[in-house]
């Protein structure tokens, strides 16, 4: 530890279950009961519970944490813990200097004040001095880009408006640490990318980062280190590792999906081989193997099967085959058929997973499997991105390199099992 | 205990100190909304004590009349101006923790920022509003004296003890909503057993023993004294001075040591 900024050792934080008695005629009926000989321990561990069990972590300057789980999972807590809103009930939460908070960044904003009024009211509330505020006002609102409209009431503000002014008070702050929910969603695209740079730079100046979201692959992104949180710490560590721990957690496939139209049975993602797998490199021929038990006999039906990256809910691919196509209409009752999607993953590393469906036609009813599978790609080349393009840098120029262009793998010289089914064969990079 | 007391003291001073500006601009803000948003804004201030020492004059002048050893409207108005800034300050604390819930579960800064800044908005009121005694002063030919020098002391004990009901109640109504309603009543009769509008000694008798306690008679009595009939204080006063600085300072430290509960009860 020694020089960490942000220390949270051994918390638990514990929460009443529904209303705390808000009003005197609840009070004292609770205080007659408490008097009548009702031991106080009952009632505690009837109404309430642990958010929080033994979490620790720290982080060290220019370092940045992501905390990610599922709803409920303490998450917000954490935050809130670390903005001293609220205090741990056992253990020991701590920032080391100034915590900058990336939370509700506009919640201090008075609708009737205009917006540099607000700036010195939010300012005041992160903690800021005026003349610090005033040093660093052109900075916020040129950042904010709202500097037209700076003498106008917030109400009239657009959300967006409303949002970046926050957000550019809040990342205008000097703070040792900062803490992050989401924010960097506010805003258009233009304005996203502006957030994500001041968080890089922020860390690069040595500032310590609490990031907390559901798009992973910001945190991917953002983040050296995750955290996956389930009441408890479930998973720590490097952040593409904590990362699939938690996707995998997260769905485990569907054996089988009962509806009233069609199972949708025993589904398998295997490779070339027929081997079961789940982790591959970009490329991988594929297949994924589902059996359709029809509870009726049906006509006119849809078989849909796609693939998504668990990390952001991007769909990749969701495309749909007619059972006229595939030439078994109709589907009789009773009569399993086997569908083999066979596929390509031109995927970059990530985690994606597997879904598929049915539905038919006239009624629009759908069945659907998700995950059926779920998939890690494996490699080192790219930084972001989703789909394999198969790049062929070739160097030109010199005598000796014109009769063989030197292609790169992924990951350094290793043998695909994709080549073979390239399209384009692998001597033609020296031909064109 | 001592130990944890001082220690609790240097650090809700300490927060104070660092957050200064946010008191500042809390009190701006509700300053600024409340005139922006009225037409006769600052006039607000003045015109409330105006129109009751009106109706109390008639009452106390014509139907009622009551000796006060000054001219009644002075009487009055320099009661209620002093009622005025206890009463609305206390108004403004009671529901400034429950209305700032968007804040006070969002963001961290010392709570004690909301009733201190609804205390320095009802003081501003005040400031406006003691205009309009000086001028009755300059009609009735009241002068003030040496003692008017006192009248700082006054106003910091008045000051305190506000403030320290401020954030009881503040903190009261977040917990229980009841406080609120209960508050209304109280401060409705509060007015009648405090010398406002008419001396309170003039009840006698065993509820006049009773209403003696009132710390809040002292100190209107006190404005009186220092302002109008150039007189020190009475022992009464420098007592409730005493009891407003304990009261102050237990019901701060009260509120500090409970405020890590407030988000979670709002």
């Amino acid at each position: 530890m020694g020089n960490s900024v942000v220390v949270f050792e051994g918390v638990w934080k514990k929460f009443r279950r529904g209303e705390r008695h808000n009003s005197l005629r609840d009070l004292i009926p609770s205080l007659v009961r408490r008097g009548s000989g009702r031991s106080r321990t009952d009632l505690e561990s009837a109404s309430e519970f642990w958010a929080l069990r033994d979490v620790s972590f720290e982080v060290a300057p220019g370092e940045a944490l992501g905390i990610i789980g599922p709803n409920g999972a303490g998450k917000s807590t954490v935050l809130k813990l670390l903005t001293r809103i609220l205090k741990p009930t056992r253990g020991r939460c701590e920032i080391r200097g100034r915590a900058g908070a990336l939370i509700e960044v506009a919640a201090g904003f008075h609708p009737d004040l205009t917006g540099m009024e607000n700036i010195y009211l939010q300012g005041a509330i992160m903690g800021m001095k005026r003349a610090e505020i005033t040093r660093k006002l052109e900075q916020i609102i040129d950042f904010a880009g709202v500097a037209e409209f700076i003498d106008t009431p917030v109400k009239r503000y657009s959300s967006g408006m409303n949002a970046r002014l926050g957000f550019s008070i809040a990342a205008h702050l000097n703070p040792a640490a900062l803490i992050i929910d989401e924010v960097l969603s506010v805003g258009d695209m233009a304005f996203q990318q502006k957030c994500v740079d001041r968080m890089i730079e922020f860390r690069r100046s040595g500032v310590a980062i609490v990031f907390v979201s559901h798009n992973l692959q910001a945190i991917s992104t953002l983040c050296d280190r995750a955290l996956y949180l389930k009441g408890t710490s479930e998973a720590s560590g490097p952040v593409e590792r904590v990362i699939e721990t938690y996707v995998r957690s997260m769905g485990s496939p569907h054996r089988s999906n009962a509806g009233d139209l069609v199972d949708i049975v025993n589904p398998t993602l295997v490779n070339s081989r027929g081997c079961e797998v789940t982790v591959v490199e970009p490329g991988a021929r594929l297949t994924l193997r589902v059996g359709y038990l029809p509870q009726t006999t049906v006509t006119d039906v849809t078989f849909g099967f796609g693939l998504i990256r668990s990390t952001d809910n991007l769909v990749v691919y969701d495309g749909s085959f007619t059972s006229q196509e595939l030439g078994i209409d109709p589907l009789e009752k009773g009569v399993k058929r086997n569908i083999e999607f066979g596929f390509q993953a031109h995927l970059t590393r990530g985690q994606y997973h597997v879904f598929c469906n049915v539905c038919h036609n006239p009624t629009q009813r759908i069945v659907r499997a998700s995950p059926v599978a779920v998939l890690s790609v494996k490699e080192q080349r790219t930084w972001m991105g989703v789909a394999d393009l198969n790049v062929v840098p070739v160097v030109r120029g010199r005598q000796a390199d014109v009769a063989g262009a030197f292609a790169l793998g992924y990951g350094g010289p290793r043998k695909r099992e994709s080549r073979i089914l390239d399209p384009r064969p692998a001597s033609s990079a020296g031909q064109a | 205990m001592w130990k944890r007391l001082l220690a609790d003291i240097a650090e809700l001073l300490g927060e104070q100190a660092e957050y200064r500006e946010l008191l500042y601009r809390m009190t701006l803000r509700d300053l600024k909304l409340r005139y922006k948003q009225t037409l006769m804004g600052v006039g607000w201030a003045i015109f409330t004590p105006l129109v009751n020492t009106a109706v109390f004059s008639v009452v106390f002048m014509r139907v009622a009349p009551i000796d006060t050893g000054m001219p009644y409207p002075l009487f009055a108005y320099s009661g209620l101006l002093a009622w005025t800034f206890t009463a609305s300050a206390l108004r403004f604390s009671v529901t400034s923790l429950t209305s700032n819930a968007n804040l006070v579960t969002k963001v961290y800064f010392p709570r004690e920022i909301f009733p201190f800044s609804a205390v320095v908005v009802s003081l501003v009121d005040a400031a406006i509003a003691s205009v309009v005694l000086a001028a009755l002063m300059a009609d009735y030919g009241v002068h003030p004296t040496p003692t008017a020098l006192l009248l700082p002391i006054v106003i910091v004990v008045q000051v305190a003890f506000t403030t320290g009901i401020a954030l009881l109640l503040g903190m009261g109504n977040l917990f229980y909503r009841d406080v609120k309603y209960l508050f209304e009543i109280v401060l409705t009769i509060w007015m009648f057993v405090t010398s406002v509008v008419f001396p309170v000694q003039l009840v006698g008798g065993r509820l006049g023993g009773v209403l003696a306690l009132n710390p809040m008679t002292p100190i209107v009595d006190a404005y009186r004294q220092v302002l109008l009939q150039g007189a020190w204080p009475g022992p009464a006063f420098w007592i409730t001075a005493f009891v407003s600085v304990i009261v102050l300072a237990w019901s701060w430290v009260f509120f500090h040591r409970s405020e890590f509960e407030f988000a979670e009860s709002v």
